[in-house]
């Protein structure tokens, strides 16, 4: 069986339009979270973590005719943007990438443009419908960009599990690599902030006006936030013949489903359970071998709950010792796109011996007193494995297991 | 060699009926599902609409009192396949069992709901969200079947259904589960009627696939899932088996982003070595010009020379994201019974004098069907079936 290595990574976040900006504000604790400018929105909340317009073209769409590019969602150009870098820093020539898969995982598309499309059809400012407002969708269409502007041209997916897509593009480009079905894989996550999401999870109750304090006493939902992370992954035989830096190695993943609930988590935690149980198994790792969790602690009472539950379940009396932190006090809830920005997080922690701290921690849940949140700021400590997990709206989940490269 | 994946249930919705012997009469008699449109307002158009989809006898928990339609779609053909093959519910081991579901568009019709609330009023509907995320057709049959397994939400466009059943098969050949419910559902809307109207990318007339004089596509809807497991534990348990399912991971091809591949040859290389001793090829053709061309030059240079059965269900089901699993379905039962349903609207000769089968059915033995999973912008998700 081949090892899984990590070649390349690219991030476009509310932290910045690169990884080492990414890097660097993950380990400082800067929080991305901020006022809501996107749309025009009048509900309970008005806070989230954007990527600041203008978003940075990527070359890659010099590729593309003018009229595509016109066609490309925001979501397509930050993925556009993350895949530039990672296939960058990875050092990958044309033939190595044509027959690379593609895998990608998102939850909305071109949904924003196709809001406002919406609007101006129903009010009559658009008579008709016209097919250049009808831009990024559907779905697909961003692992379309991705591959004609890259020339990737091997197996391709895209997967929308909700909050864990992205995680299972990123499971399945290893699987891909692991199984020798492909020798270079890449995994993007990629979503933006749009109406229906912001409305939805707001109705829902589900967002703390506040801004998300993950773990936290005072804990009242989540921050909705926006970005794109891709991986490069490839066979670590092959990477260390070409020369090419390995960053970290992808040991195992797992994925389940609750069979609970369209949209609250399973209390016991049982499909999460399983999860972390199935990754930890893949990896032929025992639960002492993890030197830190990177959790999906959204800041919803629900899934903290949970989710502290299933590592106490796990970890049992190592868990007040072993580091746990939610990137996503900093980045919000990035929702498809979550999964590849945390992994990515997760990468540069194992590569730059740091650990990404839950940046908006005050006082901790009492429950959970004993446990090593890393509040506020992040911490120098080297990691050999570490976990990363994501829950999806709808009961998908899915963890990775990740060990440091070198 | 690992155990190869066997198909050992069908389960069919769209305008042909409910259920899959019900999908496979109408086609293999050359009916055709495409009129005007009932549900959804069509003035002048052929739509293929789904009739008598009746929530209660596929969605039993209270969860899914609020079930979308493209959701109860994929729930109703995963429930008819689960019982075509033989299983019920309380059969399936719960952590043993995946899902794998496509959809090209997922839940069109709240979504206009919802957002008309969000512009009207400022605030969305609490209810109505959790069904316009992607995955919630994956959601409701995992909730649905008791279902903890491996699961996956593909959207690829058309071969969204062709993408998910790649998927499922791959977790029946890597040991990922013992068995997966793998397909694709989509919805048909008048809001999409109207879109692809007011774009100008429908027929007028009634679709007529792979005939040089189509002039677009006859949206539909429906769904349609596969029961796979391996091959001996099929037989083990005396299941019986449509035919075997040989995964394959689908290649990327050049093509505009939003649009068709135009490079037939290119596509015909990827699909030479698949179809080098099919019998029967399930086409992708939906009676738009873009599509069929592309693909019947693709599949003259596969054939290189050799006739080669060509049917293409589109024609009879409507065109919709899904529809290739509709296809699979139609390539397994061809492969059960020997016969090969007509293209329905295509008048010969086909285009490039491809051997499309026309009129009437036509007997003959299929040992290995390939259904060619084209997709705009450049994928192609092959899925190959071959006699057990």
């Amino acid at each position: 069986m081949r090892q899984v290595a990590v070649t390349g990574l690219g991030a476009i976040t509310a932290l910045g339009g690169d990884v080492a900006a990414f890097a660097a504000a993950l380990a400082d604790g800067r929080c991305g979270v901020g006022p809501l400018t996107r749309f025009a929105y009048t509900g309970r909340c008005a806070l989230a973590a954007e990527v600041p317009e203008p978003a940075p073209r990527g070359s890659a769409c010099d590729a593309l005719p003018r009229a595509t590019e016109r066609r490309l969602s925001r979501p397509d150009r930050f993925a556009l943007v993350a895949v530039e870098q990672a296939v960058g820093q990875a050092g990958l020539d044309v033939p190595a990438l044509r027959t690379a898969a593609l895998f990608v995982g998102a939850t909305v598309g071109g949904m924003a443009e196709s809001e406002e499309a919406y609007r101006r059809r129903q009010t009559g400012e658009d008579r008709r419908w016209r097919m250049s407002r009808l831009v990024g969708t559907p779905l697909s269409t961003t692992a379309a960009a991705i591959a004609q502007a890259f020339a990737v041209h091997g197996p391709r997916a895209t997967f929308s599990t909700a909050c864990s897509s992205s995680a299972l593009a990123v499971a399945e480009a290893a699987t891909a690599v692991r199984s020798g079905r492909a020798d270079v894989a890449l995994a993007v996550g990629t979503d933006a902030l749009c109406r229906v999401t912001y409305a939805g999870f707001d109705a829902l109750q589900a967002l703390d006006p506040r801004g998300c304090r993950p773990f936290d006493r005072d804990r009242g939902g989540l921050s909705l936030g926006e970005g794109a992370a891709a991986l490069v992954l490839e066979d670590a035989a092959g990477a260390r013949a070409r020369g090419a830096r390995i960053l970290a190695r992808v040991l195992g993943h797992a994925s389940s489903s609750d069979a609970h609930h369209v949209t609250a988590p399973d209390p016991e935690g049982r499909g999460a359970l399983a999860a972390l149980r199935g990754a930890l198994a893949s990896a032929a790792l025992s639960p002492d071998a993890v030197d830190y969790v990177n959790a999906h602690g959204t800041g919803t009472r629900q899934n903290d709950e949970m989710e502290v539950r299933v590592m106490r379940t796990v970890f049992g009396a190592r868990l007040p010792h072993l580091p746990v932190s939610s990137t996503k006090a900093q980045l919000g809830h990035c929702l498809g796109a979550a999964g590849a920005i945390e992994a990515v997080a997760t990468v540069l922690a194992l590569d730059g011996a740091f650990l990404p701290p839950t940046a908006t921690l005050r006082v901790p849940d009492p429950a959970w007193s004993d446990l090593d949140l890393v509040p506020v700021a992040g911490r120098r400590q080297t990691s050999e494995v570490a976990v990363t997990s994501s829950y999806g709206f709808g009961g998908h989940n899915v963890t990775l297991v990740l060990g440091r490269g070198g | 060699m690992s155990d190869p994946v066997a198909i050992t249930g069908v389960g069919v919705v769209c305008a042909l009926g409910i259920g899959v012997e019900a999908f496979w009469e109408a086609l293999a008699a050359g009916r055709g599902g495409c009129g005007p449109g009932r549900r959804v307002d069509t003035p002048g158009l052929l739509v293929a609409e789904v009739a008598g989809l009746e929530a209660g006898r596929f969605a039993f928990s209270a969860q899914a009192r609020r079930i979308d339609r493209t959701s109860l779609l994929a729930l109703a053909a995963a429930q008819l396949a689960l019982a075509d093959a033989g299983l019920t519910r309380e059969q399936l081991v719960p952590a043993s069992t995946a899902v794998g579901l496509g959809s090209a568009f997922g839940n069109l019709e709240e979504t206009a709901m919802f957002l008309d609330r969000v512009f009207a009023r400022g605030t969305g509907n609490p209810m109505l969200f959790p069904n316009l995320v992607m995955n919630a057709p994956l959601s409701y049959a995992c909730i649905e079947l008791g279902v903890t397994g491996p699961t996956a939400m593909v959207t690829e466009q058309e071969a969204s259904g062709e993408g998910a059943i790649a998927w499922g098969a791959r977790q029946i050949a890597d040991g990922a589960a013992q068995v997966c419910l793998a397909g694709g559902s989509d919805e048909l809307t008048s809001g999409l009627v109207r879109l692809r109207r007011e774009t100008g990318t429908i027929g007028a007339g009634p679709p007529r696939p792979l005939d040089p004089h189509a002039d677009g596509a006859c949206l539909g809807e429906g769904a349609a899932v596969l029961v796979l497991e391996g091959l001996a534990r099929a037989r083990a348990r005396g299941a019986s088996v449509y035919a075997a399912l040989v995964p394959h991971d689908g290649t990327g091809i050049p093509a505009p982003v939003h649009g068709w591949p135009v490079d037939g040859d290119a596509l015909g290389r990827v699909l030479a070595p698949l179809v080098a001793d099919a019998d029967l090829v399930v086409a992708a053709a939906s009676g738009s010009p873009p599509l069929d061309t592309v693909e019947a030059d693709a599949l003259t240079g596969a054939f290189g020379g050799r006739r080669v059965a060509v049917t293409a269900p589109r024609g009879a089901t409507g065109d919709f994201g899904s529809a290739g699993a509709l296809g699979v379905a139609a390539a397994a039962l061809a492969i059960r019974d020997g016969i090969v349903p007509p293209t329905l609207g295509c008048r010969l000769p086909a285009r490039r004098g491809l051997d499309v089968v026309t009129g009437t059915a036509r007997r003959m033995p299929v040992r290995v069907a390939v259904v060619d999973g084209l997709a705009r912008g450049g994928m192609c998700c092959p899925v190959r079936l071959e006699a057990t």
